[in-house]
């Protein structure tokens, strides 16, 4: 339908190639789309999910070649050669990361829908700060919101995977 | 949002050089333009992405007693670098409480300076600091003081076909600098007020003052007359009241959802206090 509605107005449908979730490869996109949209439309991925709209909320986050992004925010044409990984990835054998597992453990989630977001930028955390104090979670997730309040326990959730983590190591 | 072209130049004079109309528009971050455009304020036939121009302008480097940070440099960038630590931690310490971390991986200087909503933070932290901008456009150049790029709620000097290259910064040596933002709302919320404080102080004597507000007013502001009641004096309770009085009675403080105008000038006397006092405790 926005196929249709973009050629309508002249404006032209680009392909794009880029890696998703470590497979190579390519979509029509027209350019007012943004990542969410791409992501949705043409994948069929919908572990990323626009609520706010406006960069608040965490729940489009998107991994761009390893940075997390706002999927809602960002322009599907602008990931053209990028490697782009959502909450779909599954890691090298396919089980659940310490992240999901500590996520499920501690309860931390009611309907789920800013669950991916948190996930991801859990990681994100921990990748950059193994042992983070609960001021340095509280400061870092302060960009994801979970409106069914499970903020105590997705906190708990952060501390429980960041030793679950280091006892994988 | 509506349907566009994008383009994306290769040199950052060459997207100068494609600005010549009104409904063409730069991108760099896209996190304020996105917003634009999803609200319809902002209805471009085309984008000018900059992602692709010379590597050199998403540099931050440090040189002469100055740093010098491209526009394209994203404010993670700036937040991570051992460079701006050590020479102006009062930009680390400001990203801190900026957006938040995704915002910062996609957003740039230059976008962040250009954007001109008063309620940003770094414009008032940088210009207290003494940065200027440099601008380049199709055929040259300028460069100007940060303040002077600024003349009203998301106005600036920058002319149609001109775009933010790069700011430089002086170090902050022997300055010692705070910012303090105020929200009246949530933490998260647009603030009702930013003071940033550089001083060159030996323990409460001021050598040197410099004040700029932020959100409270139109643009980021600097206040003289606040500058110079802190300016020579030993600061205690009897110098920050009159260098409150002084600001709050030369800025020109706007009300609007985040409080009244006297409200904002009431903050702004408790705000100036606590912000010298924290450059002081510093020390
Ligand atoms: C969820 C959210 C929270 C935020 N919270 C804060 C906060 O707490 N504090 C704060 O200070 N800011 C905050 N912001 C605003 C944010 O700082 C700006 O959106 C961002 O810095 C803009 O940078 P950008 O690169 O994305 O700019 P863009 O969106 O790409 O561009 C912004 C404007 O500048 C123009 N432009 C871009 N680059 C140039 C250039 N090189 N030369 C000339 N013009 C140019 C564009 O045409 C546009 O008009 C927030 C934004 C979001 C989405
Ligand atoms: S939907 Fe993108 S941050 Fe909320
Ligand atoms: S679990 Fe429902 S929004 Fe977070």
């Amino acid at each position: 339908m926005l196929g249709a509605l973009t050629k309508d107005l002249g404006v032209a449908v680009r392909t794009i190639r880029f890696k998703l979730n470590g497979e190579p490869v390519s979509a029509e996109v027209p350019p007012h789309w943004n990542l969410v949209e791409l992501l949705q439309n043409r994948f069929g991925l919908t572990g990323a999910r626009e609520s706010c709209g406006q960069g608040l909320c965490g729940c489009c986050t998107v991994l761009v070649d390893g940075a997390a992004v706002s999927g809602c925010l960002y322009l599907a044409l602008l990931v053209d050669g990028a490697e782009v990984m959502t909450i779909e990835h599954q890691a090298a054998g396919g089980g659940l990361d310490a992240v999901q597992k500590a996520f499920i453990e501690a309860g931390a989630f009611q309907c789920g829908f800013c669950t991916p977001g948190f996930v991801l930028m859990t990681r994100q955390l921990l990748d950059e700060n193994p042992d983070p104090t609960e001021d340095d979670i509280r400061h870092y997730l302060s960009g994801n919101l979970c409106r069914c309040g499970a903020y105590p326990e997705i906190i708990e959730a952060v501390k429980l995977a960041a030793r679950m983590r280091k006892a994988e190591r | 949002m509506t349907p566009f072209e994008l383009v994306e130049p290769h040199t950052l004079r060459e997207a100068a050089g494609l600005l010549a109309s009104a409904e063409v528009r730069p991108l760099a971050g896209g996190t304020a333009v996105m917003l634009m455009m999803k609200m319809g304020v902002l209805r471009p036939a085309r984008l000018v992405s900059l992602r692709a121009v010379e590597k050199r302008y998403s540099e931050i480097a440090a040189a002469g007693g100055e740093l010098r940070i491209g526009a394209l440099a994203t404010l993670s960038a700036l937040e991570r670098s051992p460079l701006v630590a050590r020479a102006a931690p009062v930009i680390a310490q400001t990203l801190r409480m900026l957006a938040n971390v995704r915002v910062r991986n996609v957003a740039t200087v230059g976008g962040h300076l250009a954007h001109a909503d008063p309620h940003m933070d770094l414009p008032p932290v940088l210009i207290a600091l003494g940065a200027r901008v440099s601008i380049i456009d199709p055929a040259g150049g300028r460069t100007l003081p940060l303040g002077e790029l600024y003349t009203g709620y998301l106005e600036t000097t920058l002319g149609r076909n001109e775009l933010v290259a790069e700011v430089t910064v002086p170090a902050q040596g022997s300055r010692r600098a705070a910012y303090l933002k105020c929200t009246t709302r949530s933490a998260d919320d647009w603030p009702a007020l930013g003071v940033a404080v550089v001083l060159e102080a030996d323990g409460a004597l001021v050598r040197d003052a410099r004040v700029v507000i932020s959100a409270a007013t139109d643009t980021p502001t600097r206040l003289a007359a606040a500058e110079n009641a802190l300016r020579g004096a030993r600061v205690d309770e009897a110098v920050l009241r009159r260098a409150g009085d002084a600001a709050a009675s030369e800025a020109a403080v706007i009300g609007d959802q985040h409080g009244s105008a006297a409200y904002k000038r009431e903050l702004l006397r408790v705000c100036l206090a606590r912000a010298v006092r924290a450059v002081l405790d510093e020390q």
